[in-house]
C-alpha cells in the first residue's frame, strides 16, 4: 500500500470532519431548539444588539454604581416588559422605541452625558420594558419558553457584558474618545433603524 | 516515520467515517441505563438546573458554614421527594411553584439577601422535595425507579456540592466585580422566572 505523502494526511483528516450530512443536533430536543433561538433574538436584531452594548458601555462611562446597577436591574425591569407582552397589553410604537433606544444611548455616551443614577435608570428601565415587550411576545410559541427565556437573557446579559468591557477603555484618554466614537456609531445605526421603523427609510 | 504515515491514515479513514453522521444532542435515548438516566433527567431541565446553580450561589453568599447545611438538606430532599413519588402523584401545582421558586431563588441572589439559615434550609428543602417529585413521575414500566431516583439524587449531591464549592472560590477571589457577576447571573436568573411564571398564568396550555 502506498501512504500518501505526509502533508496530504492531516489535510485528509482536517477535511473529513467537515460533515457531509447536516448535523442535526436538535432533533427531538425543545431545550436546544428553544435556547437556540432566544439566543439569537437579541443578536440577530441590530437594532436591539447596539442598544444592548450601549447599556454596558453608558454604564462604563458612568462608573461606580452605573456600571453594575444598569446590568443587574435592566434584566428584572426587562422581565417586567415581557409580562405585559404576555399579558397581552398593547403597547405602542415598540420597533421605533426600540431603535430610540440605540439612538438616545448612542447620543448619552457620544456626549458624555453624566445625569444622576436615578434619571440613568429611569431611562434606561423604559428602554427595558420595550425590549423586554419584543422578546415576550416571541415566547409562547417558543418551543421550550424557559430555554427561549435563558437564551434571550443570557444574551442579553452577554451584550451588556461586551459593552463594559469595551466601556473600561474610559480609563485611558484615547479610550474614552474611542468610547464616545462607538457611542455615535450606535447613534447612527439606531437614527437608521428609527427612520426605517417609521418608514422613511425602506 | 511509516508506521506513524500508517496512523495518520488509519486515523483519517476513521474521522471520515465518524464525522458525517447527523449529532442527536438530547441524551434520553442513549441507552446509558436507568442510573445516568436519572443522573441526566435534571441535567436536561432547565425548570431545575437553573434554580439548583442559583441556590447555590445564595447559598455561598451565606458563607461556607451556613452553605453546608445546603448540601445536606438539598439531596436528601430531592431523595425524599424521588421517593414520595413512587406513592403520590404529581401536585397540580408543581409547575407553578417550580418557576416561582426560579423567579425567588433568583431575585434573592440578585439581592445578595442574608438569610435566616432556617429559610435558606426550609427553600433547599421545599425546591428538593419538589424536583424529587417531578423527577420520580411518569417513568415508563421498565424503569428501574430505584437506579434512576439514585442517579437524579447523585446529580443533585454532585452539582450543589460543585456549584456552591465553585461559588463560595470564586466570591473569595480578588476584585469587587465578583459579587456583582454573580448577582447579575441571578438577575439574569430570576427574569427567566418572573417571564415563564407570568407565561404559567397567561397561557397554562402551552406551558405547562
Amino acid at each position: 500500500m502506498t501512504v500518501p505523502s505526509k502533508p496530504s494526511l492531516p489535510l485528509a483528516a482536517l477535511l473529513s470532519l467537515i460533515p457531509l450530512a447536516p448535523a442535526l443536533a436538535h432533533t427531538g430536543s425543545g431545550v436546544a431548539v428553544g435556547l437556540q433561538s432566544g439566543l439569537l433574538h437579541p443578536i440577530t436584531g441590530p437594532d436591539h444588539l447596539v442598544a444592548m452594548v450601549a447599556v454596558g458601555l453608558w454604564g462604563a462611562q458612568l462608573g461606580a454604581p452605573a456600571i453594575w446597577v444598569l446590568p443587574i436591574t435592566f434584566p428584572l425591569v426587562m422581565a417586567i416588559g415581557g409580562l405585559i407582552g404576555l399579558a397581552g397589553v398593547p403597547l405602542p410604537l415598540v420597533e421605533p422605541v426600540v431603535a430610540l433606544s440605540g439612538l438616545a444611548l448612542g447620543l448619552l455616551i457620544a456626549l458624555h452625558v453624566r445625569p444622576p443614577l436615578w434619571v440613568a435608570a429611569v431611562v434606561v428601565g423604559v428602554f427595558a420594558i420595550f425590549h423586554g415587550y419584543a422578546h415576550g411576545r416571541e415566547l409562547p410559541g417558543a418551543a421550550d419558553p424557559t430555554a427561549y427565556a435563558v437564551g434571550f437573557v443570557v444574551a442579553t446579559g452577554l451584550l451588556h457584558l461586551v459593552g463594559i468591557l469595551i466601556g473600561v477603555m474610559v480609563a485611558w484618554p484615547a479610550g474614552a474618545r474611542l468610547v464616545r466614537a462607538c457611542g455615535a456609531a450606535i447613534g447612527c445605526v439606531g437614527l437608521y433603524f428609527l427612520l426605517a421603523s417609521v418608514g422613511v427609510l425602506s | 516515520m511509516r508506521t506513524k504515515a500508517r496512523l495518520l491514515a488509519a486515523a483519517t479513514v476513521a474521522a471520515a467515517l465518524a464525522a458525517p453522521t447527523a449529532a442527536h444532542a438530547h441524551l434520553v435515548d442513549t441507552r446509558l441505563g436507568d442510573f445516568y438516566g436519572g443522573a441526566l433527567h435534571p441535567l436536561t431541565e432547565l425548570d431545575q438546573l437553573l434554580p439548583w446553580v442559583a441556590l447555590a450561589a445564595l447559598a455561598a453568599f451565606q458563607g461556607a458554614r451556613r452553605a453546608r447545611w445546603v448540601i445536606v438538606a438539598f439531596p436528601l430532599a430531592l431523595l425524599a421527594g424521588g421517593a414520595a413519588a413512587l406513592l403520590l402523584p404529581a401536585p397540580p401545582f408543581g409547575p407553578i411553584l417550580g418557576i416561582g421558586l426560579v423567579a425567588a431563588t433568583g431575585l434573592a441572589l440578585a439581592a445578595a439577601a442574608r438569610l435566616p439559615l432556617p429559610v435558606l434550609i426550609g427553600l433547599s428543602t421545599v425546591m428538593g422535595l419538589l424536583h424529587g417529585l417531578q423527577n420520580g413521575q411518569g417513568l415508563p414500566a421498565s424503569t428501574d425507579r430505584l437506579l434512576f431516583l439514585a442517579g437524579a439524587t447523585a446529580a443533585g449531591y454532585a452539582v450543589m456540592t460543585l456549584a456552591t464549592g465553585g461559588a463560595l472560590a470564586f466570591l473569595r477571589g480578588v476584585g469587587g466585580w465578583r459579587p456583582i457577576a454573580l448577582r447579575a447571573t441571578g438577575s439574569w436568573v430570576a427574569a427567566v422566572g418572573i417571564m415563564v411564571l407570568g407565561l404559567q398564568f397567561a397561557a397554562p396550555a402551552t406551558a405547562g
